[in-house]
């Protein structure tokens, strides 16, 4: 039977510019600014959510809100669920202080400097460089039936530069890239542009890896990534709800080695950072691994509800997309291994540096990634250079198999997929030795 | 239902005001209608709308290209300014002007309509999706349908105002029996081709099926991507590969190899952009879309070229632009991607066929190594499946691969904007568990 009120409704309407700039070769291709005004109206009727996503929404109006709550209601009539929402903590953290503004620095400078990280990228046998810079600045306002109101500005910014070095028809390629909610990142980083040119390079000589099982130590990016993959999304609430994850109903169990904390803290001032969730919940550092034991799961206020068992505070959207429970700075806690130690407990095996990404099947527990290269390690010490190297295995005994945990963590900003939506998250991890890895590579 | 054509005085008015500015303009204007069910396990748990408009101003001034977007009719002046100010930043390049309007002679069939997105036409799609999804041990984990709408219009200067309506129905379901997940999806352009049915059956096949799967030791095998798997390698290394962008710029693997034989020689690959989900006679650009031969022969023949990238290395337009860029300008794509090769009955021999790769976008997309987790794999043998594998990691190079194919299936499968069957490759390395 249809409510003719909303048990609920909210609001959530972002207006912003993004600013993109493209130099490839020498080349400046593109620098130029677009504009986003659009709102997403979700309304809980008496069972589950009508939605409604509007662009253009500043010219709407109250009535044109009211209008749209009624649409998202009249929408929920075709949901079957009975969606209950968990009473939560509401409130909004004040946003990090920005360093410079990138909106205080015109086109023309933001364009020279990213010119001279990609001029610094054209080292002798580089045959293409490619740069690129990105910053999405705007408010967001959130409102909801139950009298929440926030208005916050949102800013993020960064750039990546891509070399590609070749040489006999064979072709290697590297990638530096930093993003930040502190500011603009792009003076004096002609450094970034020589180290991805210097890679790729070093890359051209560098033996086709040999797959197989094999100890492996992670560096910390790709170790963040291994947190965010093969943890992270099994931890999402959402997942858990539906039966798709395989640590469905493992709270309170010794899933991971004693040596392994894992969290998502939504409240560092990391490139995942969120002031509040994309549904008012304050946001909160949750540990959802503490010594191996599996403490909690992430939460929506739908699936906190639902499942219990976590923290709710972490729904997450792109754009005016509906919130769906995600990630955002999920890292692996500090050990005390230093890396002689990391070293001598591999023995033989693979040094396994930078990420090119990654993906898990959450309910099959399999997880995929992919390092940008790496080194052989022999009798404990680090040998020669490889590449197209990746890992792969199963989320569960993976976990076990976490040897050491090292003592310098390092935070990585990027960009997780999940639901079709696209959003900024940061990982992080020490160094780590994980025993009995699944490698792969071209030769057997 | 709102349509571009509502907004005709607007872009008039845009295109009025960009020729006093700059020497060249352009406006592109899409408007949709989206409503879309989605499932929490057998239930339907969310009912989504939603209303797009994004206008795009392209102005050109003496090689200057410039870009902006914006989503409000309200701020086209802004938008018009930001796309004239991003122009004058840009390096100049060689440009031989907009297109000029032609006579289309073909129409495409993209546009139903009957399809009206609507709760209660979604309401039914999902209701017959979860009811032949029953019968089965997998239990329904999530899926859903949508429903679409939307028209799309360029004008510039030189007098060209095409629009082009479609449609669009798409159905998707996951399910899970223990820990083995299946997932399926279909996505058309006419209500009446969506097979829900098929994409239940098969999900439910999928699940239940490697519900029981072990482990397969390390070995070499030929390998049977289905045309899931195959997609995402041919989008993600083949095609970059064959940008002519990339190709100038130092970027692609197939650079130096026009006219060379340096692929099996039965694999066909074209662009169709009359037929298939993505068919339009006009491209980002402007201009008229014509088949693009890729390769033939295991010859490449051609690399796709837009507007600017043609005009810059002394090339020919192939209408190959499509409206993904940052700020929304136009950039190099495919249509109706066909792929094929010599046609053999692939599940005859011993192989082992993958249903889907978990990872295939961390490829080294520009050696096209890559190293991938296998999704639903399997043994095959006379035609038959046999020993479900677990888990098991592929590692290869796609150039390579598409060199040694050993033969293409009968059954074509479209995939958002390709059409292939499945294929199977030769002495593969897998790694077991």
């Amino acid at each position: 039977m249809a409510t003719e009120e909303p048990r609920y409704y909210d609001l959530r309407h972002l207006v912003g510019t993004s600013t993109h700039i493209d130099i490839e070769n020498g080349t400046i291709e593109a620098a130029g600014q677009s504009f986003a005004d659009t709102a997403i109206v979700r309304a809980l009727g008496a069972a589950g959510w009508g939605m409604v996503i509007i662009d253009n929404f500043s010219e709407v109006g109250d009535s044109g809100l009211k209008r749209a709550v009624a649409d998202a209601l009249a929408l929920s009539q075709a949901t079957g669920e009975r969606v209950e929402l968990a009473d939560v903590q509401t409130g909004v953290l004040p946003v990090p202080a920005i360093k410079e503004d990138p909106r205080e620095v015109s086109l023309e400078e933001k364009t020279e400097l990213l010119a001279s990280i990609e001029s610094a990228t054209r080292l002798p046998g580089i045959v293409n460089t490619r740069a690129r810079y990105i910053e999405s600045e705007g408010t967001v306002r959130f409102m909801d039936s139950s009298g929440n109101e926030y208005h916050y500005e949102s800013l993020r910014s960064g750039y990546s530069i891509l070399a590609v070095a070749g040489r006999g028809g064979e072709m290697q390629m590297a990638r530096e890239s930093e993003h930040a909610i502190t500011g603009l990142n792009m003076r004096h980083k002609e450094q970034k542009g020589r180290e991805a040119a210097e890679r790729a390079l070093l890359l051209l000589d560098a033996a086709p890896a040999r797959g197989g099982t094999m100890h492996a130590i992670l560096d910390p990016e790709l170790a963040g990534v291994f947190a965010h993959e093969a943890i992270g999304h099994a931890s999402e609430g959402d997942l858990v709800k539906e039966g798709v994850s395989v640590l469905k109903g493992m709270t309170g169990q010794q899933i991971a080695s004693p040596v392994v904390t894992v969290v998502d803290d939504p409240t560092l001032p990391e490139f995942g950072f969120m002031p509040v969730d994309a549904e008012g919940c304050a946001v909160k550092r949750t540990e959802i691994i503490r010594d191996g034991v599996l403490k909690n799961y992430l939460h929506s206020r739908e699936t906190l509800a639902a499942v219990g068992s976590g923290e709710a505070g972490h729904a997450r959207a792109e754009g005016s997309s509906s919130p769906i429970v995600r990630m955002s700075n999920t890292f692996i806690e500090n050990g005390d291994a230093t890396m002689d130690e990391l070293l001598e407990g591999c023995k033989t095996g693979i040094l396994l540096k930078g990420s090119r990404g990654g993906q898990v099947d959450p309910g099959r527990g399999v997880f995929q990634f992919n390092a940008e290269y790496g080194y052989l390690i022999e009798d404990g010490e680090q040998r020669g250079m490889v590449r197209d190297v990746s890992l792969s295995g199963d989320i569960l005994s993976t976990m076990h198999n976490i040897a050491l945990c090292g003592t310098d963590r390092k935070m990585t900003p990027g960009y997780c997929g999940k639901g079709g939506q696209s959003v900024p998250v940061t990982d992080g991890s020490p160094h780590l030795l994980l025993k009995r890895a699944v490698v792969g590579g071209r030769h057997a | 239902m709102h349509n571009v054509t509502d907004y005709a005085d607007l872009v008039e008015a845009v295109l009025a005001k960009a020729a006093r500015e700059a020497d060249e303009a352009e406006v592109y204007l899409s408007v949709s209608d989206h409503v879309s069910l989605e499932l929490r396990r057998s239930q339907v748990g969310e009912a989504e709308k939603a209303v797009g408009w994004a206008l795009g101003i392209r102005t050109i001034t003496d090689g200057h290209i410039g870009a902006s977007m914006t989503m409000s009719p309200a701020r086209w002046e802004d938008c018009l300014a930001a796309a004239l100010a991003s122009g004058r930043i840009a390096d100049p390049q060689a440009w031989g002007g907009l297109p000029e309007p032609v006579q289309f002679s073909r129409e495409t069939d993209v546009f139903d309509s009957s399809l009206v997105p609507d709760a209660d036409t979604a309401t039914d799609l999902i209701t017959a999706l979860c009811g032949a999804a029953e019968g089965g041990e997998a239990e329904i984990a999530g899926g859903g349908v949508s429903l679409g709408r939307g028209s799309a219009l360029i004008a510039n200067t030189h007098g060209i105002f095409y629009t082009r309506e479609a449609t669009s129905a798409s159905a998707s379901l996951e399910v899970i029996n223990g820990t083995s997940t299946g997932y399926e999806f279909d996505h058309v352009t006419h209500l009446g081709d969506l097979n829900t049915e098929r994409v239940a059956e098969e999900a439910v096949f999928l699940a239940d099926y490697w519900a029981g799967a072990g482990d397969v030791d390390s070995c070499t095998a030929d390998i049977i991507l289905t045309p899931t798997a195959l997609s995402q390698l041919i989008g993600g290394i083949l095609m970059p590969a064959l940008s002519g962008r990339n190709v100038h710029a130092g970027r692609s693997y197939l650079a130096d190899k026009k006219g060379e034989p340096c692929m099996d020689p039965s694999f066909v690959l074209y662009d169709d952009p009359y037929v298939g989900n993505g068919a339009t006679r006009w491209d980002a650009d402007g201009v008229a879309t014509r088949r693009l031969d890729f390769i033939g022969d295991g010859t490449v023949q051609s690399f796709a070229y837009d507007l600017r990238t043609a005009y810059r290395y002394g090339q020919t337009s192939t209408g190959s632009a499509v409206r993904s860029g940052a700020g929304g300008a136009p950039e190099i794509g495919v249509h109706c991607l066909k792929l094929d090769a010599r046609r053999d009955d692939v599940r005859q021999e011993k192989a082992i066929s993958a249903h889907g790769l978990i990872g295939a976008h961390t490829a080294n997309t520009i050696t096209g190594d890559f190293s991938v987790e296998l999704s639903n794999a399997a043994w095959v043998e006379d035609g038959e499946y046999g020993a479900p594998i677990r888990s098991a990691m592929l590692s290869g190079n796609l150039f390579a691969m598409l060199a040694d194919i050993a033969g293409a299936g009968e059954e074509k499968r479209e995939i958002g904007r390709m059409t292939l069957p499945e294929v199977r490759f030769k002495n593969l390395h897998v790694i077991g568990k």
